[in-house]
C-alpha cells in the first residue's frame, strides 16, 4: 500500500516536540506507507487570526520541513485573509517563489466572506490548491468565522477554476458531502474525528472516487487509525487506492 | 493476539448510515478483524421509554454466541430499575451493565445512584458509564446532548470507591485527566486518539487501566485494532489492553 497524506501538521505546538518531533512523525508515516505528506502549518499557534510575522514563522517551519525532505514534503501556505489584499499577496508570493504548491486556510474568517477573493484570484494566477478548513456549524455555531460545508460550496461556486479541498469528511458529514457535491472543483479529504463508520462509503457514492482524498491532522489523529477509515472501508482495492494515493498525486502534480 | 472488545452494540442508530447488527452479523464483523470477544449493548435501549425490552431481545438473542458478552442497560432513573436490574442479574452471562446518563436525562449525582451503585457491589456487578456515543459536535441536530463532563465521574468515583467502573468514549485528553486520578478506574480506548496514541497514554496511565473498544457500528472497526496492533510497545502490555485488562476486570 502506497499513500499520500494531505492533512498534515508535522510541527505542532500542542505537541510539544517542535522540528525534532516533526522528523519523528515523517519516519512514522513513512513506516506506514506515507511516501509524501501535505504540511499545512502550526494553523492555531497563534490562535486564529495570526499576524502577518506569525505566519511567516509558520511558514517558515513548512518551508524548513520542505528542504530537510524534498520529494516528501508539499507545502500549503497558510494565510489570514483578514489581514487584506497586500499582506495575503506578499505571502503568497513568497511561498510560491519557495516551491509552496497550496493555500490553507483555518478559522480567521469565514470561506464566504468578500476578503477571500485576493488569496482566490492569486490562487488560480498561480495553479494552487486551497486547503479549506470546514465543519459542520450545526453545533459549534461559530459560522462567523468557522467555515461550513455550505461555505465552502459558495466559495467553490465564485471561483470555479480554484481547486478546493474540503477538510474533515467526518466534520463536514452527510449534509457536507450533499452540499459540495454539484461542485466539481471541491474534493474532499477524510480527516477530522473519530473514525465515524460509513462515511468514506458514503462520500465515494455521491462524489466518485475521485474526489476522495485521504488525510490524517496527524499528530493529532494516528497514521494507522486515519488509513484505516480507508482500508476498513467497504470499498474494492482500486477505489481504495485512488483515494489513499492516485487523487493526491493527480491533484498536486507528483511524480 | 486474542482481542476482548469493550464496546460493541446491536441494533440500529437512527442518525447516521451505519451497518444495523444482530449478534449473528455483529459476531461474523467482529471474527473478520480478528476480535473473539466483546461486550455488547442494546441500541434498542438508548431512545425507548424503558430499555427492557432492548435488554430482553439482547439476552435471548447472545444465547449461543460465546464470544458475545451480553451488557444490558439500566436506567437508574427509573422507578423500576431494581426489578430491572434483578431480572438481567439472573442471567450468569450478566457480568457488568451500563447506564447513559445524558442520553437518559440524568447526572451522576442522581440521589437513585448511590443506591444503585450500593446494588451493584452487592450482586458484585461491575459497570460502565458510556460518557458519549458519538462526537457531541455530530448528534442529530434537533438533539442538544452534551457528554458526561470528566469532573461529574470524578466526583462519583470518589464517592463510590468499591464499585468497579469502566469509563466508554473519554478523548484522549479526558483519560489523561481521569485515569491518573482513579487508580481503579477502567478507561475504554474507542475515542482516544493522538499520533503515537497508546505509547502517549502509557506515558502518564498504566497499561492496566487501559481497555480496547472499536465502538462498532459507530466506528470503523480496523482502525480500533489498527491503533493497537501498530503501536510500538511491549507485546506484554498490548496484550493486556488487547484483552487481559477486560478480562481481570470481569471476573
Amino acid at each position: 500500500m502506497r499513500a499520500i497524506d494531505i492533512h498534515t501538521h508535522p510541527i505542532l505546538r500542542d505537541d510539544h516536540r517542535g522540528r525534532g518531533g516533526a522528523d519523528q512523525l515523517i519516519q512514522r508515516a513513512q513506516a506506514h506507507g506515507i511516501r509524501h505528506l501535505v504540511a499545512l502549518g502550526d494553523v492555531l499557534a497563534y490562535g486564529r487570526s495570526p499576524t502577518e510575522a506569525q505566519l511567516r514563522k509558520i511558514n517558515d517551519d513548512t518551508y524548513w520541513l520542505m528542504q530537510r525532505h524534498p520529494g516528501v514534503i508539499t507545502g500549503f501556505c497558510h494565510l489570514n485573509p483578514t489581514l487584506g489584499e497586500r499582506a495575503v499577496r506578499r505571502e503568497i508570493e513568497r511561498c510560491v517563489a519557495r516551491g509552496f504548491r497550496g493555500l490553507k486556510l483555518e478559522i480567521a474568517n469565514n470561506a464566504r466572506d468578500a476578503c477571500m477573493r485576493p488569496l482566490m484570484t492569486a490562487a488560480q494566477q498561480h495553479g494552487l490548491v486551497l486547503l479549506q478548513h470546514a465543519w459542520s456549524m450545526t453545533k459549534i455555531r461559530q459560522r462567523s468565522f468557522h467555515t461550513d460545508p455550505e461555505d465552502v460550496a459558495t466559495l467553490a461556486n465564485r471561483f470555479p477554476n480554484v481547486r478546493i479541498i474540503m477538510a474533515h469528511l467526518t466534520g463536514c458529514g452527510v449534509r457536507g458531502v450533499l452540499a459540495v457535491k454539484s461542485c466539481p472543483n471541491v474534493v474532499v479529504d477524510t480527516s477530522g474525528a473519530a473514525p465515524e463508520a460509513g462515511l468514506v462509503e458514503y462520500a465515494v457514492a455521491q462524489l466518485g472516487s475521485e474526489r476522495v482524498l485521504y488525510g490524517s491532522d496527524a499528530p493529532i489523529r494516528d497514521f494507522a487509525v486515519a488509513l484505516a477509515r480507508i482500508t476498513g472501508a467497504r470499498l474494492d482495492a482500486q477505489t481504495q487506492q485512488k483515494i489513499l494515493h492516485d487523487n493526491a498525486r493527480a491533484l498536486l502534480r507528483l511524480p | 493476539m486474542n482481542y476482548f472488545d469493550a464496546n460493541t452494540w446491536t441494533g440500529r442508530w437512527p442518525f447516521a448510515f451505519n451497518e444495523e447488527h444482530s449478534p449473528r452479523s455483529l459476531a461474523a464483523h467482529l471474527r473478520q478483524h480478528g476480535i473473539g470477544r466483546a461486550l455488547v449493548s442494546p441500541l434498542d435501549a438508548v431512545f425507548a421509554p424503558g430499555p427492557g425490552p432492548a435488554n430482553l431481545k439482547l439476552l435471548r438473542t447472545t444465547e449461543g454466541f460465546a464470544g458475545l458478552v451480553p451488557v444490558p442497560v439500566i436506567n437508574p432513573a427509573l422507578a423500576n430499575w431494581r426489578e430491572e436490574l434483578t431480572a438481567r442479574a439472573a442471567d450468569p452471562r450478566v457480568r457488568a451493565v451500563r447506564i447513559l446518563p445524558r442520553y437518559h436525562n440524568y447526572r451522576l449525582n442522581l440521589p437513585a445512584l448511590r443506591e444503585f451503585a450500593d446494588e451493584l457491589v452487592r450482586r458484585k456487578l461491575r459497570l460502565i458509564v458510556q460518557v458519549r456515543l458519538i462526537d457531541e459536535r455530530h448528534e442529530f441536530h434537533a438533539m442538544n446532548l452534551k457528554p458526561v463532563p470528566p469532573a461529574e465521574l470524578r466526583t462519583f468515583l470518589t464517592f463510590r470507591p468499591k464499585l468497579p467502573v469502566l469509563a466508554s468514549g473519554l478523548l484522549r485528553s479526558e483519560i489523561l485527566t481521569l485515569a491518573s486520578k482513579h487508580a481503579d478506574l477502567l478507561a475504554d480506548l474507542s475515542f482516544a486518539e493522538w499520533h503515537d496514541t497508546i505509547p502517549h497514554l502509557l506515558a502518564e496511565v498504566p497499561a492496566r487501566q487501559l481497555v480496547f473498544a472499536s465502538h462498532t457500528p459507530f466506528l470503523v472497526t480496523a482502525a480500533a485494532r489498527a491503533k493497537i496492533s501498530t503501536a510500538q510497545v511491549a507485546a506484554a502490555k498490548l496484550r493486556r489492553i488487547a484483552s487481559g485488562n477486560l478480562e481481570r476486570w470481569l471476573h
